[in-house]
């Protein structure tokens, strides 16, 4: 439920602004960016909503919504945006407070999501580069959903679409550096 | 001849081989001499900037740190993904010079950044740094009888404060590139729409249904195969082509090129080394519309050919 009327500064709004480099009072609510988002229908909040909720200091219902998780950062939005706000920075910030204050969305698709871009990162950490075989596999594992694909792969690995194997770069250390002292910044904001 | 600076990008391994090798093709051909970044990184991604913001310009800092030691002024890059997150975290750092040195310093090993390095997408490149007129000079195999919906997707040229190349709404670069091949490019109105990127693999019916509408507009401007200049709009549109086909009870029969790929075969140069049997979707009938191919058209015809086009441009 949203609870409006409070009296507090909407801190919330300028830590949005801060860490977007966006400023979101600029919405007037046109709705440009809703009818022109490609997942808008799969969000809890479209964008415009979103926008509005910032304004009205809802930390709770912004960082707990699917719809940072579902924006693609194709800004098709802020390009039509006639207020020129940079919302795919906006939806960015979320995203990371949400995560760095450990909001948790739990339904299946934002779980998925996640998981997706985990093992990725996962990766990069272990080898340096992507290796799309094992992202395939692992999400298929991590999601229970074994057979998802299956048909796409003999052909795929066959016709040499994707490769059996990553090769990895030699400086592993310092990527692996890249990561801890990332993780390190990262508690630092929060 | 002129040298670059190049980062292929992990996809250049795996499902864009393609796209890296006719690159390095038509390069050659254009007297570009290519220079791999040693020992590169992943850019990121999508999933750096979705999960970490001092990540998101980690990975692709220490490439362009590293790219900074060879002697070249221009990066190009060909995966749309890898150019955008080079160029965001380029953007970014030429104007918070405190940021880059943080970042330079906390986290990346390999030195200091001075952002003397220009990124660019290889479409980029090639329509800006090549131009048409040479693209064209090179021609010995017109794809005349071919035509073309070129897809941009969404990274190539927005945000235009960040690419600051082509229209972020209706761009036209690759379309007069195919055009000087001597091909058509259709009018599509879905030249920009995203495909659904990286939900491929999470949440797939996103991109089944985005892609299905991107390969229903190609079909309807009346061409016979789409061009891009992407590696995950490629495997998105070929390789989910027969799901999508099957959900929306249509066949759209639509190969998908990389524009490198064409460029390839306009320039007579073999059709087997072009890679098409990575493709899911057979390419014969779009490659049909141009003719009978020759099989070895580089050691019959170059040298005829080759004139014949120069004195076409004169």
């Amino acid at each position: 439920m949203i609870t409006l009327g409070t009296q507090e500064k909407n801190t919330f709004l300028a830590d949005v602004n801060r860490r977007s480099g966006a400023n979101v009072l600029e919405c007037y609510q046109c709705g440009k960016c809703v009818s022109t988002c490609p997942v808008s229908g799969y969000m809890d909040f479209p964008p415009r909503e979103i926008m509005q909720l910032i304004k009205l200091g809802q930390r709770n219902e912004v960082y707990m919504a699917n719809s940072t998780w579902f924006c693609l950062t194709c800004s098709a939005c802020s390009g039509r945006c006639p207020r020129e706000i940079e919302i795919p920075s906006v939806m960015e910030a979320i995203r990371h407070m949400a995560i760095e204050e450990q909001y948790v969305n739990s339904s299946a698709k934002v779980r998925s999501i996640r998981k997706f871009h985990n093992i990725f990162l996962d990766m990069i950490r272990r080898y340096g580069r992507s290796y799309e075989l094992r992202l395939m596999v692992e999400h298929n594992i991590r999601t229970r959903d074994l057979f998802k694909d299956v048909t796409l792969a003999p052909a795929a690995l066959l016709k040499g679409k994707i490769p059996l194997l990553v090769k990895p770069v030699k400086s592993a250390q310092s990527i692996r550096r890249m990561f801890k002292q990332a993780e390190k910044l990262e508690k630092k904001q929060s | 001849m002129k040298k670059i600076t190049y980062f292929p990008g992990c996809s250049a391994h795996g499902t864009s081989k393609e796209f890296d090798e006719t690159v390095k093709m038509v390069m050659k051909r254009l007297d570009v001499q290519l220079e791999e970044i040693p020992d590169w990184n992943c850019c990121g991604a999508t999933s750096a900037h979705t999960m970490s913001e001092p990540l998101a310009y980690a990975l692709p800092l220490r490439n362009l740190i590293l790219a900074e030691k060879l002697d070249n002024t221009t990066m190009a890059i060909p995966c749309a993904s890898c150019y955008q997150r080079m160029k965001v975290t380029k953007t970014h750092l030429d104007h918070n010079p405190a940021l880059s040195k943080d970042i330079a310093t906390t986290i990346v090993d390999e030195g200091s950044y001075q952002g003397k390095v220009a990124v660019k997408s290889m479409l980029q490149y090639c329509y800006e740094d090549i131009g048409l007129e040479a693209i064209k000079s090179k021609v010995t195999r017109s794809l005349a009888g071919m035509k073309l919906a070129c897809y941009y997707g969404c990274l190539l040229t927005r945000p235009k404060a960040i690419t600051q190349f082509d229209s972020p709404e209706y761009p036209m670069s690759m379309d007069h590139i195919v055009e000087a091949l001597g091909a058509k490019a259709t009018e599509f109105d879905y030249k920009t729409e995203c495909c659904g990127a990286s939900f491929s693999i999470s949440n797939t019916e996103v991109v089944i249904s985005l892609t299905g509408k991107i390969l229903e507009m190609a079909k309807e401007s009346g061409a016979h195969a789409l061009v891009v200049a992407c590696p995950l709009c490629q495997s998105n549109l070929d390789m989910r082509q027969p799901q999508i086909e099957k959900h929306n009870g249509q066949k759209y029969d639509l190969p998908v090129f990389y524009f490198t790929q064409l460029m390839a075969l306009a320039f007579g140069m073999p059709e087997k080394e072009l890679m098409f049997k990575k493709h899911i979707v057979p390419v014969e009938g779009a490659l049909a519309q141009i003719g009978k191919i020759d099989p070895e058209p580089e050691k019959v015809k170059k040298p005829v050919k080759a004139v014949e086009a120069e004195s076409e441009v004169i």
